[in-house]
């Protein structure tokens, strides 16, 4: 009886031990996300993540980048913040500058095989240097700007498609073919093109011609020649052509719903809004899309395409590393379903992308391996610190560059008046973010 | 006597000097401290002195800015006052149906501003707006975008920013209106004046104290416009419907600039507490009361 005794209370404290130690591994990562739209699709693939490492627990938390940034800052400012969270362009450098995030580049380099991967859209998430620095976060997704087409008012001008050997001149005559103006007292009816101060409207212009906005590291602004020839060249468009909307009628209404209620034969955005002419659209009109056209001025070894992810990233402050990071792979790779993506986006993960589901043949613009091809060429962006101080973005999305670029079209003033102001207000923002050594 | 101390009336103002103290006094004070440092939120504040405030009056911006604000206010003032008063006269009277009325007039300002804001920009859209379509059926083509234009847009923002607060004006003037007497507009009858007689002579010096208030209620919402310009034109195109209030906003809550958000916020500080003291201080010599 008593020998019973000891067996039974033996076995009772291994129960009890072994429970403290599981209990003990037991990790809970927070997660903050910023499109509460995905949420029941993220929730499924973190219920894959736990079901594969039960010893680890997400709480997500979904909020609309409105309400994502204040709240992740006020969580930076009292030591709060999530083990992982989304991270956007515009604000890594800030956040790594900062010490916010954790270096990530060991675990890349351990885990992460780039081949099957969009390698060359990691180069975003490099701190402070884009091509040398370690890496302080990780894509999960990307977008890149695209030529949009529609082949309805192509073919009723009788016009060929849009193709890679597209020329800057060639671009200019099909846009003026496809505006049409029946009263010379009004506006056109229908313009040829859309292009405002916008970045994701503007630097691929710029890039295509070989051009730079930025100097070497990014530290002021240098509008250089053929950038400046790009301008002038969009400017033109609007401002001796009239082939495009000047930026003051577009008040009232969004710029995005101009190519889809058919205002507008083509317009250059970000892939992303493949999603929004499709729902917006529907099948009232057949569309492409195409690769913004090479300029004049663009070199052999020049070719940069504009693109640019979105990220996770983990906590400097994260008290489980490895487990935050076995997170983040699960997120960026095969386990993550094309449904979470909004169509246009495209994944990080190669075999993702290029999967039958997320070419989507059957729907238009059924050739978005056009968006793929862009991430397999060398990037080039503006974000930087202060970018959407100086750029002009979300709520200042009329300031900045965009703001000066706006009043071109509008004709209010020159393309070497907006670059001079650009340079001089741009740099006043730069300074502070990046002063002289 | 012995139930009331001298310490019981503090007992019962304790729960309202707190609330001042830590919701208003508390963050005025660290306000004003943060105006004196380079702060993004996410790192602990560094002191700068008076950087912030060196930088505000040497950026071109904030003059741009604050001369919108000056205008702004001028003309949102001036016409919410006339149009309050104009609807509260014409609905100070007894008409069986003007219950409803006040009800129609008071209405905007209980509408949400997003659909204002929204309802408005369609109405004033340069391509597809109600407005421009309506004078092109009468052969009127060149009209300017009201929204679009920097010469035009802070105007545009006025008249929807009356069109939105008339109501609430007119019901202040309203009250103000009932508390005149009836007996000196009858006197005034019988002695021969004209409507307008009436409303120069009766109405408008009795109606002084309401209107001094509304003045300084209507400039202090001049002052902290925000809403509608967000919804309509997000300050542009290229600030030139910005005001400061908006302007503070953006500095803070975009760009995480809170140091140089808290010294634009004290700068509006001083500008509301100027005008408020100067028309405090000009009160005696028009505002007259019934007594």
């Amino acid at each position: 009886m008593k020998r019973n005794l000891v067996i039974l209370t033996l076995a009772a404290l291994m129960v009890a031990g072994l429970s403290a130690l599981v209990m003990a591994e037991q990790v809970t990562l927070r997660y903050f996300m910023w499109d509460p739209e995905f949420q029941d699709i993220e929730a499924e693939l973190i219920k894959g993540f736990e079901a594969e490492n039960p010893h680890i627990k997400v709480e997500m938390t979904a909020l609309d980048p409105n309400n994502f940034w204040p709240r992740l800052a006020a969580m930076a400012a009292a030591g709060e913040l999530p083990d992982v969270f989304s991270m956007s362009t515009g604000y890594i450098d800030t956040w790594a500058r900062d010490g916010l995030l954790m270096n990530i580049q060991h675990l890349v380099d351990r885990d992460v095989d780039p081949e099957k991967y969009f390698y060359n859209v990691f180069a975003e998430d490099r701190f402070p240097n884009k091509e040398t620095s370690d890496m302080y976060a990780i894509p999960y997704a990307w977008v890149g700007s695209v030529l949009f087409y529609n082949k309805d008012m192509f073919d009723a001008a009788g016009l060929e498609y849009p193709d890679a050997d597209w020329t800057w001149d060639e671009f200019r005559a099909a846009a003026k073919a496809l505006t049409i103006q029946s009263n010379p007292n009004r506006p056109p009816e229908q313009y040829g093109f859309f292009w405002y101060g916008r970045y994701a409207q503007v630097e691929p212009w710029v890039y295509a011609n070989g051009g730079r906005i930025l100097n070497e590291n990014k530290t002021r602004i240098a509008i250089d020649e053929k950038a400046r020839e790009a301008l002038q060249f969009l400017s033109d468009l609007t401002n001796v052509d009239g082939v495009s909307l000047p930026h003051r009628d577009l008040a009232g209404m969004r710029q995005q719903d101009l190519f889809p209620l058919q205002q507008v034969a083509m317009w250059v955005d970000g892939s992303w809004m493949v999603d929004h002419v499709r729902n917006t659209a529907g099948d009232s009109f057949r569309w492409g899309i195409a690769h913004v056209p090479q300029g004049p001025s663009l070199e052999a070894g020049e070719e940069r395409s504009y693109y640019w992810p979105d990220s996770v990233a983990i906590a400097a402050t994260t008290k489980h590393p490895e487990e935050a990071w076995a997170f983040i792979q699960y997120l960026i790779g095969a386990n993550r379903p094309v449904e979470t993506f909004m169509p246009g986006k495209v994944p990080i993960y190669r075999a993702t992308a290029y999967s039958e589901e997320w070419l989507s043949k059957d729907q238009q613009p059924g050739n978005m391996e056009i968006i793929l091809e862009l991430g397999d060429t060398p990037v080039r962006t503006t974000f930087n610190m202060g970018w959407s101080e100086w750029r002009g973005y979300a709520s200042t999305g009329g300031a900045g560059m965009n703001g000066e670029l706006d009043a071109v079209t509008n004709g209010q003033q020159t393309v070497d008046e907006a670059i001079e102001k650009i340079t001089r207000d741009g740099n006043v923002v730069l300074e502070r973010y990046y002063p002289e050594p | 006597m012995r139930y009331y101390s001298k310490v019981s009336p503090w007992l019962f103002i304790t729960p309202t000097i707190l609330g001042l103290v830590f919701f208003r006094l508390g963050p005025i004070i660290g306000a004003f401290l943060a105006s004196f440092t380079d702060w993004n939120v996410f790192s602990p504040p560094e002191w700068i002195g008076t950087a912030n405030y060196v930088e505000l009056f040497n950026s071109s911006t904030f003059w741009l800015i604050l001369r919108n604000t000056l205008v702004f206010s001028v003309f949102y003032v001036a016409g919410v006052m006339v149009v309050g008063l104009f609807l509260a006269v014409l609905v100070n009277n007894r008409l069986r149906a003007i219950t409803f009325f006040r009800g129609l007039y008071y209405l905007p300002v209980i509408t949400s501003t997003v659909a204002i804001g929204a309802v408005w920009s369609w109405i004033l859209s340069a391509r597809f707006g109600v407005f421009p379509n309506l004078l092109a059926n009468f052969g009127i083509y060149n009209v300017p975008s009201f929204l679009g234009d920097g010469r035009y847009a802070l105007l545009t923002l006025v008249v929807v920013y009356i069109w939105k607060m008339s109501g609430y004006h007119m019901i202040l003037f309203l009250a103000g209106l009932q508390n005149i007497p009836e007996e000196y507009y009858e006197a005034a009858k019988i002695d021969g004046a004209t409507r307008w007689q009436s409303l120069r002579h009766i109405t408008l010096p009795l109606l002084s104290s309401t209107t001094f208030f509304i003045g300084i209620i209507a400039l202090i919402q001049s002052l902290q416009s925000f809403d509608i310009t967000m919804a309509m034109t997000e300050g542009g195109p290229n600030y030139a419907s910005a005001t400061l209030s908006f302007f503070t906003y953006i500095n803070a809550f975009v760009h995480f600039r809170m140091g140089y958000a808290a010294a634009m916020s004290f700068v509006l500080l001083i500008i509301v507490g100027i005008i408020t003291f100067v028309n405090f201080r000009a009160r005696k010599y028009w505002v007259e009361t019934v007594d």
